[in-house]
């Protein structure tokens, strides 16, 4: 990744976090403010319930006393209170006067307790009213559970005394708390109410009802419905109805007690929370569209700014890309005067002194190479001139002296100088040789047969008498394709790596040539296992006129370094000494101009 | 004026006088006579009138050999005499000539020979010159009662129209709604005096008083517990001894001495005074027996036991649901009054309005006979229990079968209720029977309706 592009993910990130946060910030700081909000409209909410629940209660005690100030109540009073009185005959009033005066609930009671008449359970005549008969019976409306033939249910409730002559009568009517009470209610849009009567511990959906009947999936308010159970005071929660966060309630659950303290039911208010989830998401899709929008101008301020940034950086890699290619007169446009600027100005000064160094190292190079060249030239020379000298010294002296002995010396002597001059020749051919090295010309061969054809051909060197053998083995891939190369250079090339190997091995061993298929390139290598190098042998091994051997002229590898670069391949050594060597040669399957090269040489 | 025109006067008023006192009390033939029941039955046939609690109207259309007067004494019928062996095996009745279908046939003894073995399969009814022959496996010393009952009434079904031998005749006859009968004037006993009957069915019975108020109606049954109210609105009511009782009846024997416990518990703690002052307005008796006491004379040696407030039943008594007539707002009372006392037991009944399969129900079975064998024998069989064999007549008999219908656990009896009914003012001759029998044929329509 370039600087460029790493410096404006910096800016970008940074600004993206920067928006994110101030975006979050927003959201939560919105989302508390509209939950307080949501809070104060529940809070309303349940204040208008218990107004709502003060004022039934009031209306059922208007009724109640209404009854008991009737006429026909007040005679049902003074016939009960006469001895002895029928309380059979009064069976059904309650139910009647109930019906009249719009109550659920209606009893008769004695002031001894026993019911004289009940509307909801007109088969209870007789049985005690325990509210009547316990305690003096509250002024006011309260909550009471009402046991029913076919369950309990809760009710608003009040008791007047009706008085006679001995005791009172008294009249307890109320009204069912119940889904049509719910239904009743003026609620806000996006209200309900619900009811659970409470029937002791744990919960059951089946006593949980709205103003449509039982509420479905009531179960999930099982967790509220004990909290309230359990601590007995007001509970809050907010519960999901399903996946979609609009379908949830915040629902208030308000606990119904009676006067001794029982918790009798649960009010539960839920509040739709529709309309603030719709609320919180236009907030949040504006909030991520601005931040959004912020992100986009983040990234074109962010580009502007790293492109202004980079630039001195990117023209510092350019000109040192071109150093590295090796233009090393590359320089600097030097455009201001802070730390990129100095460092400009650093490169131009580099570039500067690389240039004058490197003219002095190439001077300095071209003198060591004479040296070397002549130090060669003088040993390579020096070698032959000597058995000259003396062949020459030789045969001064035996003319001196005459006789029958010259013309046996002049023979051997003219034969050793023959040889040496012949050596002489040979010696000045290979370095007029490595410096007239030919061009390649390629064309289309088989690298594999130029393998075998190497070997074959250096097969009575490796079985040479006097010496420990060599084994050749050859590790060819088959299905190499032809490649595009001078088959006479390779030849030579690595006929002198195939020469060397066996020189390395003296005491016998294995040699093997190996071809392999290396993506566009095809390698050969030459591995023997002789005595291998070392790391700075293997340095400089390609360096010309240095050799390792006592007799080599150091021109060998340089010969086939010089073949494989004019194939634009490449080749490298692996060794180590002790373990052997390896020469690996790449080679590209295809070279430019190949198709001309073998269409003129053929 | 003459002299003579005096004692002329005088002679004529007394005349005119005595004419018009003759007039108001002597019967009148014709009018029709409007009756309102709550029942609906689908069919008027003997065969089915088992099912069909008020037999009122059947019997004014079938007779039976035997039958009761309106004080429950046996009386002849289409028989005239009769006589058994001495194991009550072998009867032989003696046929009344000249009784004639109303399809205009003759009562023959093959024709009645026919109807009995039609009606009960297990006798052997043979024909003898001018009687017929009832043979039985087993000793039947109440058959003359039991051919009293409806569902043995004779019958005759020619050319597929159902005719009888009683003062009345099918004339109109929807199922279920409304039943016309006409005098049949070749009643051995003599035409009825009024000339048709209507009989609307299915009328609750708040529906009837609200008839009879509006003149709509000239006889129409009463509930129990509005016989008082109506008493004290100046209706003419007339109430007969207790012949219906209310109980509960389970489905099946107690599986195990806790249930048995469980429904003796029950039996005990229901306040059946309660019920019966208050739910029935004071009307009927406390039932401790399946037979009232008027009927039986010994229903008093069985006491009633003091309820007890504390519970007598195990907690893990299971629920047992209780059925009721869902028509009948009494009933519904009853059940619930039941199930309230029996929670102060321990014993947890759910009372339920549908007549589905329950473990018990509670039933108002109507006595079909003031005979006590022949009535404990019916409430047997509602009880889903064969009927008792008795060998004898003896009271001693019938007190030990009726334990031993009581010891099965399989009914608690709660009440005695009446039957009774209101008649419009100007109906005349409604004799009072002490089996709530209605003798429609000897009543007549007087004056103008009220």
């Amino acid at each position: 990744m370039s600087f460029r592009r790493k410096l404006l993910l910096l800016f970008t990130l940074t600004v993206i976090m920067a928006v994110l946060a101030v975006a979050w910030a927003v959201s939560g700081i919105t989302h508390r403010a509209f939950e307080q909000t949501e809070q104060e409209r529940t809070n309303a909410l349940v204040a208008q319930f218990h107004r709502e629940f003060t004022r039934r209660g009031e209306d059922v005690a208007r009724r109640v006393e209404a009854i008991a100030d009737s006429e026909s109540t007040s005679r049902m009073a003074l016939d009960l209170s006469r001895q002895p009185s029928d309380a059979g005959t009064y069976v059904n009033e309650a139910a009647a006067v109930a019906k009249a005066q719009q109550l659920d609930f209606l009893e008769f009671v004695t002031a001894g307790g026993a019911i004289v008449s009940s509307a909801q359970w007109p088969a209870k005549f007789g049985y005690k009213e325990a509210l009547v008969e316990n305690h003096p019976p509250p002024g006011n409306a309260f909550l009471k559970r009402e046991e029913l033939p076919d369950g309990t249910a809760l009710g608003l409730f009040a008791v007047r005394a009706v008085p006679s002559a001995d005791k009172p009568l008294f009249v307890v009517g109320g009204r069912r708390l119940d889904q049509d009470f719910l239904a009743s209610l003026e609620l806000p849009a996006g209200t309900r109410a619900m009811l659970y009567t409470n029937s002791g511990s744990g919960f059951s959906p089946e006593l949980l009802v709205d103003a449509a009947g039982k509420v479905p999936q009531g179960e999930k308010l099982e967790p509220l419905v004990q909290r309230v159970q359990d601590t007995g005071a007001e509970q809050n929660q907010v519960i999901s109805w399903s996946s979609d966060p609009a379908d949830s309630e915040n629902v208030d659950a308000i606990p119904l007690k009676s006067e001794q303290g029982d918790l009798l039911g649960l009010l539960l208010v839920g509040n739709s929370r529709r309309d603030l989830v719709a609320v919180e998401k236009r907030i949040r899709s504006t909030a991520l569209l601005v931040a959004g929008l912020g992100a986009l101008l983040a990234i074109l301020v962010s580009s502007w700014i790293a492109a202004r940034v980079t630039r001195p950086v990117e023209q510092l890699a350019a000109a040192s890309r071109e150093v590295a290619a090796g233009n090393w007169s590359t320089q600097l446009q030097v455009e201001s005067g802070d730390e990129l600027g100095e460092m400009a100005e650093a490169f131009n000064r580099m570039t500067r002194e690389l240039t004058d160094q490197r003219e002095r190292l190439v001077q300095a190079e071209r003198v060591a190479a004479w040296r070397e060249l002549a130090r060669r030239l003088a040993h390579e020379l020096k070698n032959p001139l000597f058995p000259l000298q003396i062949t020459v010294e030789n045969l001064l002296k035996s003319r001196q002296h005459g006789g029958e002995q010259f013309d046996e010396v002049f023979r051997e002597s003219t034969g050793t100088l023959l040889a040496e001059i012949a050596n002489l020749k040979t010696i000045i051919s290979r370095f007029s040789e490595f410096s007239k090295m030919p061009q390649p010309r390629l064309r289309e061969m088989d690298i594999n047969d130029l393998v075998r054809d190497v070997l074959l051909t250096h097969q009575a060197q490796l079985q040479a008498e006097g010496r420990p053998p060599i084994v050749a083995r050859t590790e060819l891939e088959d299905s190499l394709e032809q490649i595009s190369a001078d088959p006479d250079l390779l030849r030579r090339a690595l006929a002198n790596l195939v020469l060397n190997a066996i020189d390395a091995m003296p005491k016998g061993g294995t040699l093997t040539l190996r071809t392999r298929d290396a993506g566009p390139n095809v390698c050969i290598e030459v591995a023997d296992t002789g005595s291998g190098m070392t790391k700075e042998e293997c340095e400089r091994l390609f360096t010309p006129y240095y050799t390792t051997k006592e007799y080599g002229t150091g021109l060998g590898l340089a010969f086939v370094q010089s073949v494989i670069s004019d194939h634009h391949g490449r080749i490298s050594v692996r060794s180590s000494p002790g373990r052997g060597s390896t020469f690996v040669i790449e080679l590209p399957r295809h070279q430019e101009g190949t198709a001309q090269l073998s269409a003129s040489s053929g | 004026m003459k002299r003579t025109t005096w004692p002329s006067l005088v002679i004529g008023s007394v005349l005119a006088l005595l004419t018009a006192t003759a007039g108001a009390v002597r019967p009148h033939y014709g009018g029709t006579v409007r009756v309102m029941v709550r029942e609906a039955p689908a069919s008027v046939e003997p065969a089915t009138l088992a099912a069909w609690q008020n037999d009122h109207i059947s019997t004014l259309i079938f007779e039976g050999l035997t039958g009761f007067d309106s004080r429950s004494h046996l009386q002849p019928k289409l028989a005239t005499r009769w006589q058994s062996d001495s194991q009550y095996r072998h009867w032989q009745f003696w046929l009344r000539s000249g009784v004639t279908f109303q399809d205009g046939s003759p009562l023959t003894p093959d024709a009645l020979a026919a109807a009995l073995r039609s009606a009960n399969s297990q006798w052997q009814v043979s024909v003898a010159a001018d009687s017929v022959i009832i043979e039985t496996d087993n000793p039947t010393p109440n058959m003359p009662a039991v051919l009293a009952l409806p569902e043995n009434a004779i019958s005759n079904h020619t050319g597929g129209k159902l005719s009888g031998t009683g003062p009345f005749q099918v004339a109109a006859w929807q199922p279920g709604k409304r039943l016309v009968l006409s005098a049949f004037e070749g009643y051995w006993g003599g035409r009825p005096f009024a000339d048709s009957l209507e009989i609307t069915m299915g009328q609750a019975w708040r529906q009837q008083l609200i008839a009879l108020e509006l003149g709509r109606a000239d006889v129409v049954e009463v509930a129990p517990q509005q016989v008082r109210r109506a008493t004290l609105d100046g209706k003419r009511i007339f109430t007969s001894a207790p012949n219906q009782l209310v109980a509960v009846v389970f489905a099946r024997d107690p599986q195990s001495e806790e249930e048995r416990h469980v429904r003796q518990s029950l039996s005990a703690i229901i306040d059946r005074a309660a019920i019966r002052n208050v739910l029935l307005q004071g009307q009927g008796e406390v039932a401790q027996t399946v037979l009232p006491n008027w009927m039986s004379g010994y229903a008093f040696l069985f006491t009633t036991p003091t309820s007890s407030p504390q519970p007598t039943v195990p907690l893990s008594a299971p629920t047992l649901t209780l059925s009721y007539d869902p028509s009948d707002p009494t009933m519904q009372l009853i059940a619930q009054r039941v199930a309230l006392n029996g929670r102060d037991a321990g014993v947890n009944l759910q009372p339920l309005a549908a007549p589905a399969s329950t473990d018990a129900r509670l039933v108002t079975i109507t006595l079909p006979s003031p005979n006590p064998q022949t009535a404990l024998a019916a409430v047997a069989r509602a009880a889903g229990l064969a009927p008792q064999q008795f060998q004898g007549s003896s009271p001693e008999e019938l007190y030990a079968q009726e334990q031993q219908l009581l010891q099965s656990g399989r009914i608690i009896p709660l009440i005695h209720v009446p039957q009774a009914v209101a008649i419009a003012p100007n109906l005349n001759s409604w004799q009072e029977g002490l089996f709530g029998n209605w003798d429609l044929a000897d009543v007549w329509l007087g004056g103008a309706k009220p």
